[in-house]
């Protein structure tokens, strides 16, 4: 309670401190967003070419409140994203950790590996629609094909570079290859994982969405193609800006996810996790008389 | 655990003193490569509760000498012995230390201090109780539930001495433990070790480049020569214990050290 007037004082200033940054940042796009709409009312922009901020916000309009069809396409996409990126993910974890452990393997894959990552996934999508179809499975595999390899990389790279010291410690305390895996080397690797993670989603948007632009009945990569072959270029702008949503709603997801998870890496966070760690150990063990 | 195969190559059988010797080196020798030999014909025994001290210049093997004798690495040739037993994979009745604190990041200390229980299956209130006193005996009350991360570098290896009392190892072996400290914390850390290893028949291999630690701590001194490292001398130790740090301004120990110093410099 005693330092309640303290926090008072201080968070006017640091809310003021805030909005002054973001101020400047607002009064920029307000700018160019007014710029924009003038030299698009003026008649000096081409709305088959550049649509200015009204037309396209028209659009939004009517995709999410007036029509509302972005809906049917927004989820299939997001499904079809996040079932690849699952796959893909696991795949890619799972050979990781083959080839972590079996130098035998690691040597055998390891060229393919390198094969497979200067071939540009998206180049293989005319054969995947040839193999799976023009339904949702075609966009699921080419998702999981695209975002397969950097979960890959990073969980073999972060798994092999277990310090030495600590596997001396482990191996001198007789610890077993299971012991050693799950609390030492998983634990160690997992924040470079993450960083495999979140370029994995990337990777599965980008594969959904070119998937969809081969052909399909649903998706936002089809609503673009119908928007722009239709030269209705402010519903394609529309949609653009709906698949950033997406997008960054997916990364925003991982992130918090690897700031819950990776506490350790956090200063920020590590205070309240250490207060839950005494707390725990209170609770079971009670009995044990600390400080 | 001895391999009756390699037994018999080993030029001597076994200790001329009994039981009083922890760890008997014969010709020991370990090459990792044609050019690189790390260690060559070491041989030594440290008797059981003594405090031996590694000198040598960087590069000499002091490392490679205690993954030797924790069963870490393989030896090229010769032998090396615990308690009797020809040393042929990771003993877990030596506990290491090492000049990084090598905690896991994402436990706090007490979880970092219960890491040999929970490896070796012996993790109970017994156990939790005692990394708790491990931790108040480095002097980290209240410092129980941080992450290494929390802690500064001095903390951070008191728990890892901690974690090497809680492991019960009646072997030390440590690998320029305090060496990336600032001096005053080093000297502090020097004499909680020494207080905690004095009520205790534990025996120790301590590798320093710091010659006045390395008299101060032991009882015996081993200087190494350069690569190809081979053990020159063992320097005695001769001060009674408990010691106090005005030990170190004694003519007696400047004379020790200066001899230390003299072994050590004939070689640069
Ligand atoms: N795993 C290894 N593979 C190849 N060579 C090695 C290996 N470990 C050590 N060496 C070599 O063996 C020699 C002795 O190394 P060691 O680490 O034992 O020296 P050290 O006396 O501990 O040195 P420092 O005082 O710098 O720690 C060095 O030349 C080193 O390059
Ligand atoms: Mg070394």
């Amino acid at each position: 309670m005693t330092t309640a007037p303290t926090v008072e004082q201080l968070a006017p200033t640091r809310t003021a401190k805030v909005l002054k940054a973001s101020l400047k940042h607002i009064i920029t796009f307000g700018l160019i967003i007014f710029v924009w709409e003038i030299l698009g009312r003026t008649g000096q922009l081409n709305r088959l070419i550049l649509p200015w901020p009204s037309l396209i916000g028209a659009q939004l309009l009517d995709l999410f409140f007036i029509s509302g069809k972005i809906y049917f396409h927004f989820f299939t996409t997001l499904a079809e994203a996040v079932i690849g990126f699952f796959i893909g993910v696991s795949i890619g974890i799972s050979l990781a950790v083959g080839a972590a452990f079996s130098p035998r393997f690691r040597r055998y894959i390891a060229p393919y590996a390198v094969v497979f990552n200067v071939t540009p996934g998206i180049a293989v999508a005319p054969m995947i629609i040839a193999w799976f179809g023009f339904g949702w499975s075609s966009k699921i595999a080419l998702a999981a094909l695209v975002c397969f390899f950097p979960p890959f990389v990073n969980t073999l790279t972060a798994l092999m570079r277990t310090d030495e010291d600590a596997t001396d410690l482990f191996r001198s305390l007789g610890a077993s290859k299971r012991e050693y895996f799950w609390k030492l080397q998983l634990p160690n690797a997992i924040p470079l994982i993450f960083a495999g993670l979140k370029l994995a989603l990337t990777g599965a948007l980008l594969g959904t969405i070119v998937a969809e632009f081969f052909s399909a009945s649903a998706g936002v990569g089809i609503l673009m193609q119908r928007f722009a072959f239709a030269l209705q270029i402010d519903g394609s702008f529309a949609t653009l800006l709906t698949m950033s949503a997406m997008g960054l709603m997916l990364f925003t997801l991982m992130e918090v996810l690897d700031y819950r998870l990776v506490f350790w890496k956090r200063d920020s966070r590590m205070d309240s996790v250490s207060k839950k760690r005494a707390a725990r150990w209170r609770s079971r063990h009670g009995a044990i008389e600390v400080s | 655990m001895s391999d009756s195969a390699l037994e018999s190559v080993t030029p001597t059988p076994q200790p001329s003193f009994g039981g009083d010797v922890v760890i008997e080196a014969n010709a020991l020798t370990k090459a990792f490569s044609e050019e690189v030999i790390a260690l060559q014909g070491a041989s030594f025994q440290i008797k059981k509760g003594s405090f031996i001290s590694l000198v040598g210049p960087s590069g000499c093997g002091k490392s490679t000498l205690l993954r030797l004798a924790a069963g870490l690495i393989d030896r090229t040739s010769g032998s090396i012995r615990v308690h009797g037993e020809e040393v042929n994979e990771p003993r877990t009745d030596i506990g290491m230390m090492f000049q990084k604190p090598t905690l896991l990041e994402w436990r706090t200390a007490v979880e970092n201090v219960l890491l040999p229980n929970e490896i070796k299956g012996t993790i109970d209130d017994a156990a939790r109780r005692r990394a708790i006193e491990a931790l108040h005996l480095v002097g980290l009350k209240e410092f129980e539930f941080h992450f290494p991360r929390q802690l500064s570098g001095g903390m951070q290896q008191r728990v890892a001495l901690a974690r090497l009392l809680q492991t019960g190892a009646d072997i030390l072996l440590l690998d320029e433990p305090f060496g990336a400290l600032d001096e005053f914390t080093r000297e502090r850390l020097n004499i909680e070790l020494m207080r905690i290893v004095d009520d205790t028949p534990t025996t120790s291999l301590f590798v320093t480049h710091n010659i006045a630690e390395a008299i101060f701590l032991a009882d015996e001194v081993m200087v190494m020569t350069p690569r190809p490292g081979k053990l020159a001398r063992i320097v005695d130790v001769p001060f009674e214990r408990p010691r106090s740090l005005e030990l170190q301004l004694t003519p007696e120990f400047n004379a020790i050290e200066s001899e230390v110093r003299d072994l050590l410099g004939s070689y640069v």
